[in-house]
Order: C-alpha cells, then sequence, then structure tokens
C-alpha cells in the first residue's frame, strides 16, 4: 500500500511528539440542539484522521470549529499550544478577537463539500488571490506555487478557465489546491466528494490519497467513502450523537469494531 | 397671442439647455454620494454590534417614511442654525444622495444576501481579513446583477431634481421658471423641460433593461451549469 510506510512513521512520531491540535472537552449547541458533547480529541504533526459517522452525528461540525466557522458553546480548542478561540490575559481565558483568529487560522486549511470557488475569479486566480493578499507572497511567485499545485491536481492546462466552466470533480480539484498553496499545517476535509457524481468521485480521492502520502501535513477528513479512509487514514475516529464512540487504527476500527454501535453503522455501510 | 410660440421656443431652448448641466451634475455627484453612502449602510447593517445596526435601520426608515423636500428644506434652511451653511447646490446634492442612500443600501443588501454563505466560509477559510471577504470575494459577486436595479433608481433620482428648484439651484426647472415669469409665456418652457427630461430618461431605461435581459441570461446560463452538480444539504 502507498500509504504504508509514511503511517509507520508518523505513528512513531505519535509516540514521540506532541499533539499538535488538542480539543478539551468541546461542545457545542445550535439552540437546544447539542451537536457535540464535551468531545475530547487531538491529531498529532503529520498524522491523517479519518472522521466516520452517522449524518448529524457532530463530524462536520467538529472540523468546522477548528476552521473557526463555528465558535465552540463551552471547551477549549488548542493548535501547538495556543487556545484558538480564546486568549490568556493574566492567567485567565478570554473570548479570542479576530486578530487572534486571523493568527491561527493561517496554520488550518479547508476543503468543502460544495467546492466554494470563487465564481468571479479564473482558476489560477482563485489560487494566487489569498497568498498574495493574505501572505503577502509577490505574484509572480504565487502563480508559480498555484501551478505547481494545479499541475499536482492534474489541472495545469485550466488556469484561465471560470469555476462554472468546470466539472464537479475538477473544481474539487482547484479547492484542493487553492488550499494547498497556503501551505497549512492542518488540512480539513468535509466530505469532499458527496457532492459529486459517482463517476466523478475516483478522481478527486486519487489526489488525496496523493497528497496524504507526501506526509507532512496532518490531515483531518469526514467523509463516507469507508475504503478510501481505510486507505489514508493512520487512525479512524467514529462519532454518534454528539461523542466520539470509538478510535484506534483503520484494522482495530474495520475489522474489530468494539461498540454495538460502530458494528451497526458498519453493517450499515456495507450493504 | 398665440399659445405656442416657435419664435420664442428657439429663444429660450438654449437656455434650458445650458441648465441641463447643472441637472446632469447634480444627479451625477449625488448618485454617486447615494452608491457609496449605500454600500456603507449595507456593509454596516451585517455588523455583529446591535446598536450601530439598529441605529441604522432607525436611521433609514426614517429617512424613507419622511418626503425628500421636507429633507431637503431641512440641510438647506436648517442647517445654518447649527452652523453648516451650505450652497444651494451642495445642500441639495447632500439631500439627495442621502435620501437615496437609504434606497441603494436595500439593492446591495439583496445583492449581498444572495451571495452563498461557503463563499463567506471560502474566505474565512483562505484567512482573508475582514476587509479583504468584503471586497475580494462579496462584493464582486453582489454588485454586478444588481447594477440594473441601480440604474432604474438612477434614472428615478434624476426625475426628482426638480426638487432642487425650491432650494434656490438654479437647474432646468428653476431656469425655466425665471424664463416663464420675464415674458409671461410659460408653456414653452415647462413644455421644453419635459421633453429633454423625457429624452434623457427613455433612452436610459431601455438601456437599463437591456442589461438586465443580458445580466438574466447569463445567470440562467450559469445556473444550468451549476445544477449539473449534485445538490447535497450540507450535513453537520
Amino acid at each position: 500500500m502507498l500509504t504504508t510506510m509514511s503511517k509507520e512513521i508518523t505513528e512513531k512520531r505519535i509516540q514521540t511528539e506532541k499533539p499538535f491540535v488538542v480539543y478539551k472537552k468541546v461542545s457545542k449547541s445550535f439552540g437546544d440542539l447539542k451537536v457535540l458533547r464535551e468531545i475530547d480529541f487531538s491529531v498529532y504533526p503529520g498524522e491523517k484522521v479519518a472522521i466516520i459517522g452517522p449524518s448529524g452525528s457532530g463530524k462536520t461540525t467538529l472540523i468546522r470549529l477548528l476552521m473557526t466557522l463555528e465558535e465552540p458553546t463551552s471547551g477549549v480548542i488548542e493548535i501547538d499550544g495556543v487556545p484558538l478561540w480564546h486568549k490568556e490575559v493574566k492567567g485567565k481565558l478570554i473570548k479570542a478577537d479576530e486578530k487572534h483568529l486571523h493568527k491561527m487560522r493561517g496554520q488550518i486549511g479547508m476543503v468543502f463539500q460544495q467546492f466554494n470557488l470563487f465564481p468571479h475569479m479564473t482558476v489560477l486566480r482563485n489560487c494566487t488571490e489569498a497568498q498574495v493578499k493574505v501572505l503577502g507572497v509577490n505574484r509572480k511567485d504565487a502563480e508559480d506555487r498555484a501551478k505547481e499545485m494545479l499541475e499536482k491536481v492534474g489541472l495545469g492546462t485550466k488556469l484561465d478557465n471560470y469555476p462554472s466552466q468546470l466539472s464537479g470533480g475538477q473544481q474539487q480539484r482547484v479547492a484542493i489546491a487553492r488550499a494547498l498553496v497556503m501551505r497549512p499545517k492542518v488540512m480539513l476535509f468535509d466530505e469532499p466528494t458527496s457532492a459529486l457524481d459517482p463517476e466523478l468521485v475516483g478522481e478527486v480521492l486519487d489526489v488525496i490519497r496523493e497528497i496524504a502520502a507526501e506526509g507532512d501535513m496532518a490531515m483531518i477528513l469526514v467523509t463516507h467513502e469507508m475504503e478510501f479512509a481505510k486507505d489514508v487514514a493512520d487512525r479512524i475516529v467514529f462519532t454518534d450523537g454528539g461523542k466520539i464512540i470509538e478510535e484506534g487504527s483503520p484494522k482495530e476500527v474495520f475489522e474489530n469494531p468494539k461498540s454495538e454501535r460502530l458494528q451497526s453503522f458498519l453493517r450499515r455501510m456495507r450493504k | 397671442m398665440t399659445i405656442w410660440s416657435w419664435d420664442y421656443t428657439f429663444e429660450v431652448f438654449p437656455v434650458i439647455f445650458k441648465a441641463m448641466w447643472i441637472t446632469l451634475s447634480a444627479t451625477i455627484v449625488a448618485f454617486a454620494l447615494a452608491m457609496v453612502l449605500g454600500i456603507i449602510l449595507a456593509v454596516l447593517r451585517r455588523s455583529s454590534f446591535k446598536p450601530l445596526v439598529w441605529t441604522i435601520i432607525g436611521l433609514s426608515e426614517f429617512i424613507r417614511a419622511t418626503p425628500p423636500l421636507v429633507q431637503l428644506f431641512f440641510v438647506f434652511y436648517d442647517l445654518p442654525f447649527f452652523g453648516i451653511s451650505l450652497s444651494p447646490f451642495v445642500a441639495g446634492v447632500i439631500g439627495l444622495g442621502v435620501h437615496y442612500s437609504t434606497y441603494c443600501a436595500e439593492i446591495y443588501r439583496s445583492g449581498i444576501e444572495s451571495v452563498p454563505r461557503g463563499q463567506w466560509e471560502a474566505a474565512t477559510a483562505l484567512n482573508f481579513s475582514r476587509t479583504q471577504r468584503w471586497t475580494k470575494v462579496i462584493l464582486p459577486q453582489a454588485i454586478p446583477p444588481i447594477i440594473p436595479m441601480l440604474g432604474n433608481y438612477l434614472i428615478s433620482m434624476f426625475k426628482d431634481t426638480p426638487l432642487l428648484s425650491a432650494i434656490t439651484v438654479v437647474e432646468m426647472l428653476q431656469t425655466a421658471k425665471i424664463a416663464g415669469s420675464a415674458s409671461f409665456r410659460y408653456l414653452e418652457p415647462f413644455t421644453i423641460v419635459g421633453f429633454l427630461f423625457l429624452v434623457l430618461s427613455y433612452p436610459s431605461a431601455l438601456l437599463i433593461k437591456q442589461l438586465e435581459v443580458h445580466l438574466n441570461r447569463r445567470k440562467k446560463e450559469n445556473k444550468a451549469k451549476k445544477s449539473k452538480v449534485k445538490d447535497v444539504a450540507p450535513s453537520c
């Protein structure tokens, strides 16, 4: 398997290094609806984690909190030891301002279910605008880096096209390149193939597999593609009802599920 | 005395035509003000600081619920009591501009609200600053579709400029009135004013309609392409 070696490397890392992302008793409610209940969860540098679970189990919300798209109701999330949603002032945690969030967000990248490319920009511009405006890279270097990444996702020939001229699979691959150019330390994938026609799923999964095999960047993948999760992930996390029910290596989780809920979920997915 | 004198018409036409430039420049400056102020109002209305939002809503409702003529009188005749003396032209431009900015703000708002939430999220995920999210991502998508609606308000404001005659701006109507009171002939000057308004606003209206058709066609084409992408409700 392509990823076996990188998996071993990551396993060694996990034994020696500190986790990069840590969730401490994180809860999230929308009104009366409790979506996450006191989640404890961490991700190590370079680790690939797949989150699986039934719809409405809170898995998308879990990563949206890390991208600062939703604010946790309670609990603390830390990136590299620094609280994400809070600032420490005189030993007390207070709510962080936009400046702090801006500083922290640079370490995270995200690929969305609905791609969310900017329709008024060409493919190339989609991949250069944030480099220039956010990272302060000059336009020439930004274009070189964008072309390199677009080449990697197999779209080196579509630079001047607009998103509406591309298929869903192509759009999602541009979205992956757009996130990659920012050099995030953790990349989040929110059901990246759920909005695609079945025949386009493969091309997107192949690109993600390739990126995963390269190693350095940690990844959190929310997915319904079980085979893919098994291939790519170092660790599988199963969520249900806003809680992490079970986690472990793909082998443990898929071949020897312990909880009743995971067993029945896997049975349903295999059908 | 004939009812309509062509001699007098030709005599008075150049005078009124010259005043048209005052009407046009007042329209352009006032509308530029309305567009800029409108965008500011529309953006501030989405602030998370509620008292600011309430203030803006209250102020906009107040401005829209009172006649522009009263507002013009207030700006021109009442502000001097507060130490602000403005020339008729400047007072007129501010009065009309502020009045129309509240309507422009509503149009901007509809444009902003039609930008999908995913665009905000992608802009946040790429770590654009708050201002950049507006200027690079949201407004460039929100504004093109609403240009025809803004155009309609431009014409409607153009037709409101005779109100400025009430605060002594010597625009077309005021010029016609002065000419009339000098010659005791009002039919020709007022007819010319009406004619000039018609000649300017009707073609503009047609142009805007054309633009609207064009934009709708483009929107339909984009939608047809997008519908190929399966629509899946976002899950949590």
